[in-house]
């Protein structure tokens, strides 16, 4: 096969484009598995085949995608000609940044494939989550696994020929309840990503069983609870909702795209521009993030973009200021000759399509905040006079600029004099980006990091869902907006 | 086509029953094509073509479903997705009610939301149409992003009980076009929902956009203070919030599993404005109907809100299952919601803005990143976006930066509704994510609703 995508890839060179690479995934394959109070509702498997093919003829793409991979040569062609189109509207032609040709290969680390365990054992364990979770109070309880374990042979008309082995592992437990005025509220436990491998052997039941007693004890405290005040307050972000604010205020705002306006007429724009690298005071010293794509127990981990470049840990924001973007060849070289200044020193390997019928864009990789220097979460709590500490994502909602937010979370514990004092149910907390970060007082040391991941990161048309991750400490940002 | 695919999906059919097999089959197809627009250049053209079908094999109260992508002609392919699926319900746990599985009486064939002169739109056709409808509003500050989506879509199903299939043919386009400036990073949108190529107008898009730039660039732009406000909302934001009813609303199985803000106690009672008529009508073609839904059940007008009086919730089958309720004719991939129109004619937002007022009004055409605070009280959030003004009660016009609305869906459609459009239009509200399924509401032009309140306000773009 990859011969013959090799003749295709030379074929369309001869024709006159500039570039031509292939994505083509031989297998990929999903096991879902739901069960909602007690029924399995969702028992499921899917698998996926199919070939991507992209065309840079004189400075624009052509994009075409089919799970038959039995006319290469029409599908090349249908690339070929959608270029040709593109074409004819070009204002900035595209170019790549430069990397090297590789022949290499990555298998994401997991001691035991998931898709190798019976099918009754995986059912097995979600019987003994939802008897866990059956408690009085609980009017809903959801555990659900899903697998992932995918094959991507990527080659390009540069030479580079890359093989990636993924397997990903996404176990979650939730429950829901009536609270005293009729509201439902939840309570839900993703697992942090503990360990250097991601298989099958990071379900760890002992673990599960424990936060399963704790988030139906939390739920039961949530229930009768009093309501967020609203007012001003410190807010202490626990990873379970750091993660997440890290996500859409520093993630998606340093992607490169959204920067240069290419996803303007939907996913939105960045407060950031190419000016701002180097001298926007993006938070306070205490803040220090990073795109890193080598953690290895990570959905955001890689091995190599689909631009066939190799995994990177950059810096995003050093000490408070911008130094960094999300970037992947096509986005960079633009960045660079429109600031009429060498920003980027090259892509930093995160563009990455989440199939083979999609085209790469730039996604995040691991977005993390370093650990500080504030000590535990005791010692955050012990230090903040009034204040509230959060955890659990239940809504967001963020400004097309990414320039404001609106979270709400599934708990909040009000902090008095350094001691927490009543669980209040309906917690949401609301801020300006810049603002906010400019704020951040106290982060977590190590003892508070966890990588946390997600599994549907929406982005680009036609619409995208990404894997990625997030290491984040607990973090504390003052005067913030709570109870809206 | 169509009796090919009903030809294959027989032979599965056969094969399951010859294995001792009870199983259905969903067939998706679809033949998308997109042309993408950023910084006033195409920035990515693209199509692809790929063929799904999933397979839910039962045996007894246990079910389980094996999806693949794979083409029409690989039937091997497909019968061993059929013994994949019966592998995986052998290791289910029972469910504890048993699932339906349809007997069709009879083979339904929909094509009336099919045009191939749509389906097979060119590339140089979808540039023109992009090229007409911006001439002369780009410049070196104004950039023209957006997208031409169009397809066909296929959908059929089939199970070993009988015979019969279903089978609904389909083709759409929507037109997004967005003029945004590149220093103050504001956007103004002009959208188009096309059912057959005849529908196309862009004429009718550069008017609209042409509209909008004059404000933009030429009215004050400045954060407006908090506090409440009379909003009229454009189509994309109506339906956007009728849209969300559909997961936090009216849905029966959501209600039962607490995500919802009705109860059974609504049954019957006012509940929201008497302005207010919400019906999922599938004879209206501009919303990509469904004739017959999944089970096979005949799909008539629905009334879910009629004069704000809650009327009914609609069941899924597997959630009228679970839940011992009757199905509604509802286990479709999208419905035909109709909000009707009000006696207001205003229905451009030209004939807004120059509409007589005695007081400000903040027009809101779209709500970006919507989401449900609290889903058991309706409570939802999201900001302004693409082209909100504020049309001061002086009659002068105001550029606002992006505003965040926080509300109860119980609010914003209560008796605070001051008027709605007598003209209705259809909004397209198809998403990629996943397979194609074009989907579009029908909704007045202008919803003006009094006393919102205003949480949050941008000091700039």
């Amino acid at each position: 096969m990859q011969h013959h995508i090799k003749e295709q890839i030379d074929r369309i060179l001869s024709q006159g484009a500039v570039y031509v690479d292939a994505r083509w995934y031989p297998n990929e394959e999903t096991h879902n598995l739901t069960m909602w109070n007690g029924n399995l509702k969702d028992a499921s498997a899917t698998r996926e085949s199919g070939i991507g093919v992209r065309v840079l003829y004189k400075g624009a793409w052509g994009f075409s995608a089919s799970s038959d991979v039995n006319n290469l040569a029409g599908l090349f062609e249908k690339a070929f000609n959608n270029a040709r189109t593109a074409a004819e509207r070009v204002t900035f032609p595209i170019r790549l940044a430069e990397k090297d040709a590789i022949q290499a290969s990555f298998s994401s680390p997991n001691r035991i494939d998931p898709f190798t365990i019976p099918f009754n054992q995986k059912v097995d364990f979600l019987k003994r989550m939802d008897d866990t979770l059956k408690q009085p109070g609980v009017a809903q309880r959801v555990v659900d696994l899903t697998f992932v374990r995918k094959q991507i042979i990527f080659l390009d008309s540069e030479g580079s020929e890359i093989e990636k082995n993924i397997v990903e592992v996404f176990p979650s437990i939730g429950v829901m309840g009536v609270d005293t005025e009729g509201g439902t509220q939840r309570r839900s436990f993703k697992p942090s990503r503990l360990g250097d491998t991601r298989g099958w052997e990071t379900i760890d039941e002992a673990l599960f069983t424990s936060e399963a007693e704790r988030i139906v004890r939390e739920l039961d405290q949530i229930l009768k609870a009093e309501a967020c005040p609203k007012e001003s307050r410190s807010v202490i972000l626990l990873p379970g909702i750091m993660f997440l604010q890290t996500h859409e205020t520093i993630g998606h705002p340093l992607e490169l795209d959204r920067i240069l306006g290419y996803e303007l007429a939907f996913a939105g724009g960045s407060f950031v521009t190419l000016d701002d690298f180097g001298t926007l005071r993006y938070g306070s010293e205490k803040l220090t993030a990073r795109a890193d794509a080598t953690v290895s127990n990570s959905p955001g981990s890689f091995g190599f973009d689909d631009d066939g470049v190799p995994a990177q840990d950059n810096l995003l924001i050093d000490k408070g200021i911008l130094v960094g973007a999300i970037t992947g060849r096509q986005m960079v070289e633009e960045a660079n000759a429109t600031a009429r200044k060498q920003i980027f020193q090259g892509s930093s390997g995160a563009n990455r399509a989440t199939s083979f019928y999609r085209v790469p864009i730039e996604r995040m990789t691991n977005i993390n905040i370093d650990p500080g220097t504030d000590g535990t979460l005791e010692d955050i709590i012990k230090n903040t006079e009034k204040g509230i500490v959060l955890d659990g994502d239940k809504s967001w909602s963020i400004g097309s600029n990414r320039e404001q937010f609106h979270f709400a979370t599934e708990i909040g514990w009000l902090v008095e004099d350094g001691e927490v004092t009543e669980v209040v149910k309906n917690a949401t907390y609301q801020g300006e980006t810049l603002n906010f970060y400019n704020s951040l007082t106290a982060v977590g040391d190590e003892s508070t990091w966890e990588v946390q991941y997600v599994d549907n990161c929406g982005k680009g048309q036609p619409s995208q869902i990404m894997q990625l991750g997030h290491g984040v400490p607990v973090c504390r940002f003052d005067n913030v907006r709570i109870g809206e | 086509m169509t009796a090919q695919i009903i030809s294959v999906l027989n032979e599965l059919r056969q094969f399951a029953i010859n294995n001792g097999i009870s199983a259905e089959f969903f067939y998706h197809e679809e033949d998308s094509a997109l042309m993408r627009f950023a910084n006033s250049a195409i920035s990515l053209n693209t199509n692809e073509h790929l063929v799904r079908l999933e397979i839910t094999a039962h045996e007894g109260n246990k079910r389980a479903s094996y999806s693949m992508i794979t083409n029409l002609d690989a039937v091997e392919d497909m019968q061993q997705g059929v013994l994949q699926a019966a592998e995986i319900v052998k290791h289910a746990q029972p469910l504890n009610y048993t699932p339906t599985i349809p007997v069709y009486q009879a083979t339904f064939i929909e094509e009336s939301a099919f045009d191939p002169d749509l389906a097979h739109i060119s590339n140089d056709e979808k540039l023109a149409y992009f090229n007409q409808a911006v001439a002369g509003l780009e410049s070196d500050q104004i950039k023209l992003g957006g997208i031409f989506s169009s397809g066909k879509n296929v959908l059929a199903a089939m199970n070993t009980e009988s015979e019969h299939a279903l089978a609904f043919v389909s083709s759409d386009a929507q037109i997004t076009m967005v003029l945004s400036h590149q220093a103050l990073k504001w956007e103004v949108i002009a959208e188009q929902s096309a059912q057959t190529k005849a529908d196309l107008d862009p004429k009718k898009i550069h008017r609209e956009l042409s509209f909008l730039l004059h404000h933009y660039q030429n009215d004050t732009a400045q954060q407006i203070p908090l506090g409440q406000y009379d909003i009229v909302f454009g189509p994309a934001a109506t339906a956007e919030m009728v849209s969300t009813m559909n997961w936090i609303g009216f849905n029966g199985g959501m209600m039962k599993r607490g995500y919802s803000f009705l109860s059974e106690d609504h049954l019957g009672k006012q509940v929201l404005g008497q302005s207010f008529t919400l019906v999922d009508d599938p004879t209206r073609v501009e919303t990509f109907p469904f004739s017959v839904d999944m089970m096979g059940i005949e799909r008539k007008p629905f009334v879910l809100f009629d004069q704000g009086e809650f009327k009914s919730f609609t069941w899924y089958q597997d959630d009228a299952d679970e839940f011992g309720a009757e199905p509604t004719g509802h286990t479709v991939m999208h419905k035909s919601l109709v909000v009707s129109g009000g006696e207001t004619p205003i229905n451009t937002l030209e004939e807004l803005v120059n509409a007589p007022r005695d007081k400000d009004i903040l027009y809101i055409p779209y709500i970006h990143y919507m989401n449900f605070v609290n889903p058991s009280k309706g409570l939802i959030t999201g900001s302004s976006r693409f082209g909100a003004l504020l049309l001061k009660a002086d009659g002068s016009v105001v550029v606002p930066y992006n505003v965040r609305l926080t509300q109860s869906l119980l609010d914003i459609f209560s008796e605070k509704i001051a008027w709605i459009s007598d003209g209705q239009v259809a909004y397209n509200t198809s998403m990629s994510y996943g397979a194609r399924n074009p989907t579009a509401l029908i909704v007045p032009n202008f919803v003006c609703v009094k006393d919102l309140e205003i949480s949050h306000a941008n000091s700039s773009y």
